[in-house]
């Protein structure tokens, strides 16, 4: 799932400074699922907006929503009808939200209440890890289903680099050095091997770097 | 203002333990303040840090959760995620310029009804020392 | 014992006694069908745990856990307290006893009695607090404590001056000076005896000078002064000037294990423990530095996780354990104590302390010991009932069972167990009479006010004056009057009186009221008795909130009465508020499944599913060997020497012949699903050679027991003379003779036991030890035995025991873990296996001392056995050690946390078979309380969710404290059975989703409270 954690309020009482009346509306894919976009998350932050501006002796009118999902017009046309009600809209989901919102009501500003970290899953109740870079030419296979272009920190693809030590990156010790999982891994299945095959170049023009992305099924799309 | 400011403040106390303390304290006719009014709840556990929030949002002064002691939370550990769920509305409201402090958590028996008379005088006195609320403040 | 039909049977239960084993023995009869009479000298229930302070050893604060069994037995329709009173005799026999209770007087009237407590404000007469042990004061007119059931005040009347001040100041007109003792008598159809024990009085133990120096006090004293409610208000003093003390000691054995006739023989069982607590719990207290010492014989600290904490009160704590008998406390100048300490050595040293607790034996009361005269129970040489280990909680006399500690000095689980066990002996008797004599409430329909807007009704209490003399309550009333939704307010002399609570019900219909608000005390004292009147008048009991305007507020604002006039008004208007929001609870009844499935063929489980059996229900018995008889088959004798296979044999006789019991041998538990009351477990032969069965129970009770570990130490394997204790039992069963001519026998202790790997006494070894070295004396006069042991954990009146083998000459030598004692083998040509050496130091000569033994017998640790996916099957968990863990530690020591499920034996710890038969026994009885029943009642407070918002995000499956909530695939949404959950809220309130809601505690309605406060 895609994971991202909330703004500091500072910010997001920044972008709203000028506002009377907001709706803060959450999403219920991903970012329920990691804490930070669900109707919990969108109740904290518009009561502690409410707060902060009562301080401020410049009250704000704050409305509360969740949408099935911000990255689906159809579930984003739900709030057609209210959406001119307010001065602006903070949206709890990732960084595809405010802009499906954007481009649904071009009148409406739109702004976003989380940052947007990476693809990545719970390791444990309350703590997410990247796992995936979606770099559009998944090599997992080579590795025995462990990704060194989302967990090497250099995304090297043929061995570790000299700042692999026991088992850390150098970066920081609470990042595991991918490259030492992997070899064990091999080592352990007995296929060590395998490494000695070299990894070709990766053609990074199917990731960010060849410009935004765009994905087509011919069979699904409708009416031609 | 020459008075001395009299605030409220809201517990949200454990059926099983503050609660019951708190009526210990009255059964040993312990004297505390008026300014506490408690909500009952089954177990810490339930407060929400919407709860606490809102109790800020609607002008409390203080606000303070009271659960067992650690370890004997009558359901295993509701009593360890409120203190989390606490410690999460301290830091939200120091990102507001809310004094913290105005938040607590306590852990106490049922047995301990002079306790809970002791927590309720020194919360007052320390939101007495505080002053009213900001949002308060920001009210008027 | 034989199925009873005999139709002259009543299904009435006296219980005598009414502390903690009282109390549980009559609920588990109580809700299995069964009317209890529960009698008690006291004027209130609770016994002696009501008085402690924590309970060891999860430090839990006893009135908390005690406190909801308390309100449960005060409020149970089925189950009669009868306070103040005394059993003066007992006629007839088993199944139909007539027993008279003499009702001594408590001049105070219990059913108009309103416990508001004006009468003691105005008691003019000062007397000894007995509760607080002497060290506070009360008034002739008093209650015992605060939490007290039943809840209404006692007039002294020995030391009552008859001045009248109560009778006019009690507006509830309860005060009867003229009461006078009647005699009332009772038809049932069992006995229960739990008259517990009472703390030993040191007075005549002379070198403990407890009568000269205030600063001496008894362990019970002690847990007083701990209270937070005590005299002391939970701060550490010393008696003699309130000063914080900075050292204290602990003397152990004070009239226990004590030759002298001033104290008694036997071990108390407790003592070592609760010294330990307390000392943890002292220094918890103390506001400066506080050294403890415990000046002990031996640490027996035998029981679940017992060891650990004394491990990590030395340890982590700092508590420092003498072993040392203390012969003389004398008192030195500004009130300290010179302890005179005789080392082990032999060496005399001397300490001062600033204040010493003596760990006081138990022993039954001599009233108990008259009553048992006069129900004519055969009592021991140490005036405990005396019982069999096959038999535990039988007493002589058929009919009569007894449990707790006046079976033999023993903790609260021990009791609690017991207390079951004896409950099941009960009905078992009386099962062709299971519901005869109970009642049942017979209520109207419960009205429908869906689509309804709120109309509440406020009634406010004057409490006589303890409210209405501090708050202005008829303001607060026309403060009520106008608060939203409210169609009607009054305020009542007293609410809860019988006159009021039918004029509420008459009240409530005339006006339409479909909430009801009451503002008087507290909801944990009567919010059940108020819900039970509004349901009478035909709302759901949840339409209902209480303002606690007294025990909060009158009761704490007395000097300002204006303030709490305004906090009642804050109190009722929040109560309000909550009240538009509450909805009616309907709860389900869901059908049971008459049935309990019991899993391991030993002794525990066949005992269980025996007593199922003879209860008048199916029992399915799985055991994974080719046969029944576990660990038990391996055992030749109890530890009071009655024989194990000629038990056995009959008991796995009597499982084989009942056609109420299917036996599943080589079979294992493959699948379980369901809950309380239904569950559907798959079973599978270990050979594959039939389809699977599916079984159907409505409570399962798991027995997988033990096993005895196989030393890799000392030698074990390597020599036919060295033997485990089950090696050895069956050596000693064959015909052999070879070690009757041994000349040196050696017994090793805690092999594999009180290890970094085992960190757990295993309870049983000393015991059995001391019985095998006997019987060894017993076949060879000449034969030198010895035992080598780091402590002797004889507890109770197994003490008898470790007293005669020393009388038979048996010499003991103590070892440390640093020092153990080493085994040697060496090749000897005139030997076939080579010649053991054997090394130790001895403890009072500090000399090494060498033997040779013929025989060496290991007391091996006791293991539990491995059954991973069993467990996980039935979803229980493990400690550390690999034993099962029980919902509490203290008060629930038979069930799981998750309802409908139960264990016993050695799957819970190491225990001998008696205390294995009592725990099996009181599984049965724990049981009865879902198959005897039609159906159970479930819903009200639990967590429900809403399939629409839930993300399957697994939030709740991961932080619910019982693992209750599931992802159901088929349906796509989280699952939480209302049977199953425990209504604590954490996962409403982690639920990111707010899918969730717990009922009758929605954020709606908390908020509604919280914003009502502020925004009035």
């Amino acid at each position: 799932m895609i994971v991202a954690d909330r703004k500091p309020l500072n910010e997001i009482l920044d972008m709203v400074k000028r506002c009377n009346r907001i709706l803060v509306v959450g999403c219920k894919g991903c970012v329920t699922v990691c804490n930070v976009g669900g109707l919990k998350e969108v109740q904290i932050l518009a009561t502690s907006l409410k707060i902060a501006r009562k301080i401020g002796g410049f009250p704000l009118v704050v409305d509360e929503m969740v949408l099935e999902r911000q990255c689906d017009t159809e579930y984003i046309a739900i709030i057609k009808e209210t959406v001119t009600d307010y001065d602006a809209v903070v949206s709890m989901a990732c960084g595809v939200g405010p802009q499906f919102l954007s481009e649904a009501y071009p009148e409406q500003k739109f702004y976003p209440a989380v940052n947007t970290t990476f693809f990545g899953g719970a390791v444990s109740h309350g703590i997410w890890e990247e796992r995936c870079a979606g770099c559009g030419t998944c090599v997992i296979h080579y590795f025995d289903g462990l990704c060194p272009v989302a967990r090497c920190s250099k995304s090297l693809l043929n061995g570790p680099c000299g700042g692999s030590d026991h088992g850390k990156c150098e970066i920081s010790r609470e990042v595991d050095c991918i490259w030492d999982k992997i070899v064990r891994k091999k080592v352990e299945q007995g296929r060590l091997d395998d490494l000695l095959d070299v990894v070709p170049a990766k053609n990074w023009q199917s990731a960010r770097d060849g410009g935004p992305r765009r994905s087509r099924r011919e069979e699904l799309i409708q009416n031609g | 203002m020459s008075e001395v400011y009299e605030p409220t403040l809201i517990a949200f106390c454990c059926k099983y333990c503050a609660y019951a303390a708190a009526d210990l304290a009255g059964s040993m006719r312990l004297s505390y303040p008026s300014n506490v009014k408690i909500t009952q709840v089954p177990c810490t556990g339930r407060v929400d840090i919407i709860h606490l929030l809102k109790a800020i949002e609607n002008s409390a002064d203080g606000v303070y959760v009271a659960g067992c002691m650690e370890g004997d939370c009558h359901f295993v550990s509701g009593n360890l995620k409120a203190r989390k769920r606490v410690e999460y509305v301290k830091k939200t409201l120091t990102e507001l310029g809310i004094e913290p402090e105005r938040v607590e958590m306590f852990n106490l028996s049922s047995a301990m009804g002079p306790r809970f008379a002791e927590i309720a005088i020194d919360m007052t006195d320390r939101i007495k020392k505080l002053g009213p609320s900001p949002v308060k403040r920001g009210d008027t | 014992m034989t199925e009873n039909t005999t139709p002259s049977q009543i299904g009435s239960v006296l219980v005598v006694g009414a502390g903690v084993a009282g109390i549980q023995a009559s609920l588990d009869m109580a809700n299995a069908g069964y009317y209890v009479h529960l009698v008690d000298n006291s004027p209130s229930v609770g016994g002696l745990m009501a008085q402690l302070d924590k309970t060891f050893p999860t430090n839990d604060c006893a009135m908390c856990i005690i406190s909801p069994f308390l309100v449960e037995v005060g409020r149970h329709l089925n189950i009669n307290i009868i306070p103040n009173s005394e059993v003066e005799s007992l006629e007839g026999n088993a199944g139909a006893f007539r027993a008279t209770v003499r009702n001594d007087p408590r001049y105070i009237d219990m059913e108009k009695c309103t416990a508001c407590g004006q009468c003691r404000q105005v008691c003019p007469v000062t007397a000894i607090n007995e509760f607080d042990c002497g060290l506070d004061l009360r008034r002739a007119t008093y209650i015992k404590y605060p939490q007290a059931v039943p809840l209404a005040y006692t007039i002294d009347r020995s030391i009552c001056i008859g001045c009248g001040l109560c009778e006019k100041a009690c507006l509830a007109e309860a005060i009867t000076y003229s009461d006078s003792p009647r005699r009332t008598t009772l038809d049932v159809g069992a006995v229960v005896l739990a008259m517990g024990n009472e703390v030993f009085d040191p007075s005549g133990l002379t070198p403990y000078a407890y009568t000269r120096h205030p600063n001496i006090v008894t362990s019970l004293e002690f847990e007083r002064i701990l209270s937070a409610s005590g005299p002391y208000k939970g701060h550490l003093m010393r008696p003699y000037d309130r000063e914080t003390p900075s050292k204290i000691a602990w003397l152990q054995c004070v009239g226990s294990r004590d030759i002298k006739p001033s104290g008694h023989r036997y071990c108390s069982s407790v003592c070592c423990m609760y010294s330990i607590k307390q000392s943890i719990i002292a220094m918890e207290h103390a506001e400066t530095p506080l050294e403890t010492a415990i000046f002990y014989m031996d640490m027996r600290t035998y029981g679940k996780d017992f060891d650990k904490y004394q491990v990590r009160a030395g340890d982590e704590k700092g508590v420092r354990f003498v072993r040392a008998r203390v012969h003389t406390i004398e008192p030195v100048e500004n009130g300290d104590l010179k302890l005179r300490i005789v080392q082990e050595s032999g060496n005399m040293t001397e300490e001062v302390f600033n204040m010493v607790v003596l760990a006081c034996s138990l022993n039954p009361s001599s009233q108990a010991v008259l009553l048992a005269n006069r129900l004519g129970i055969d009592l021991n040489a140490h005036s405990y009932a005396k019982t069999s280990d096959f038999n535990p909680v039988t007493t002589s006399r058929d009919g009569v069972y007894v449990c707790g500690s006046f079976q033999g000095p023993k903790d609260i689980p021990q009791s609690v167990m017991e207390a079951s066990a004896a409950a099941s002996g009960a009905t078992q008797l009386l099962s062709a009479v299971r519901w005869s004599q109970t009642k049942i409430r017979d209520l109207p329909p419960e009205t429908d006010f869906s689509g309804q807007d709120p109309r509440i009704g406020v009634f406010v209490c004057n409490c006589g004056i303890n409210i209405g003399g501090v708050a202005d309550v008829p303001a607060v009333r026309e403060y009520a009057r106008t608060l939203p939704h409210v169609v009607h307010v009054e305020d009542n002399l007293f609410t809860c009186s019988q006159d009021t609570q039918e004029k509420m019900k008459q009240v409530i219909v005339e006006h339409a009221i479909n909430r009801v608000v009451v503002a008087s005390c507290s909801p944990r004292t009567h919010e059940p008795l108020f819900q039970e009147t509004i349901r009478e008048a035909g709302l759901n009991k949840y339409l209902f909130e209480m303002a606690n305007i007294r025990d909060q507020n009158t009761w704490v604002h007395m000097k300002t009465p204006e303030k709490a006039t305004a906090k009642a008004k804050d109190l009722v208007r929040m109560a309000v508020a909550k009240a538009a929001y509450v909805e009616p609870l309907p709860q389900v009844i869901l059908g049971v499944t008459h049935a309990v499935l019991v899993v391991g063929g030993g002794v525990a489980g066949m005992e269980a599913a025996l007593g199922v059996a003879r209860q008048g229900y199916q029992a399915f018995l799985v055991e994974r060997s080719n046969r029944l008889g576990g660990v038990a088959r391996q055992l030749q004798h109890t530890w009071q020497g009655q024989s194990v296979p000629a038990y056995l044999d009959q008991l796995i006789a009597d499982v084989n012949n009942h056609d109420r019991i299917d036996v599943f041998l080589e079979t294992d538990v493959v699948h379980v699903t369901g809950t309380i009351g239904n569950f559907v477990t798959t079973l599978r032969l270990q050979n594959h050679s039939e389809q699977p069965r599916i079984i159907e129970h409505g409570a399962a009770i798991l027995a997988t027991g033990g096993k005895e570990y196989q030393p890799t130490e000392y030698l074990h394997g390597k020599h036919p003379a060295i033997l485990t204790h089950l090696e050895m039992d069956a050596a000693l069963a064959g015909q052999t003779t070879e070690f009757r001519n041994a000349q040196v026998a050696v017994f090793i202790q805690c092999v594999g036991s009180r290890t970094p790997d085992r960190p757990y006494c295993s309870r049983v070894c000393c015991t059995h030890s001391l019985k095998t070295a006997l019987h060894l004396r017993s076949l060879n006069a000449g034969m030198k035995i010895f035992i080598l042991y780091r402590d002797i954990r004889s507890y109770g009146l197994r003490e008898d025991m470790y007293h005669q083998a020393r009388e038979a000459g048996i010499q003991f030598i103590r070892f440390d873990t640093d020092n153990p004692p080493e085994l040697f083998l060496t090749p000897d040509p005139d030997a076939g296996f080579g010649k053991l050496n054997l090394r130790i130091t001895d403890h009072i000569l500090n000399r090494p001392i060498e033997m040779n033994p013929d025989l060496v017998i290991l007391a091996s640790a006791i293991l539990p056995n491995e059954n991973k996916k069993l467990f996980e099957a039935f979803k229980v968990p493990t400690n550390a050690d690999g034993f099962l863990v029980e919902a509490h530690a203290k008060l629930r020591p038979v069930d799981f946390a998750s309802e409908g499920l139960f264990l016993a034996g050695l799957a819970h710890s190491p225990k001998s078979i008696d205390e294995s038969i009592a725990q099996a026994r009181a599984a049965v009885s724990r049981t009865m309380a879902i198959v005897s029943r039609e159906g159970i009642l479930v819903g009200s407070v639990i967590a429900s969710i809403n399939p629409e918002r839930c993300a399957v995000c697994l939030t709740c499956v991961r932080t619910c404290p019982y693992g209750i909530p599931r992802i159901d695939p088929e349906k796509g949404h989280a699952v939480i059975e209302a049977a199953e959950c425990h209504g604590c809220g954490v996962c409403v309130s982690e639920c990111p989703g707010k899918a969730i809601t717990l009922k009758h505690f929605t954020d709606e309605q908390i908020n509604a409270k919280t914003h009502a406060l502020f925004c009035a």
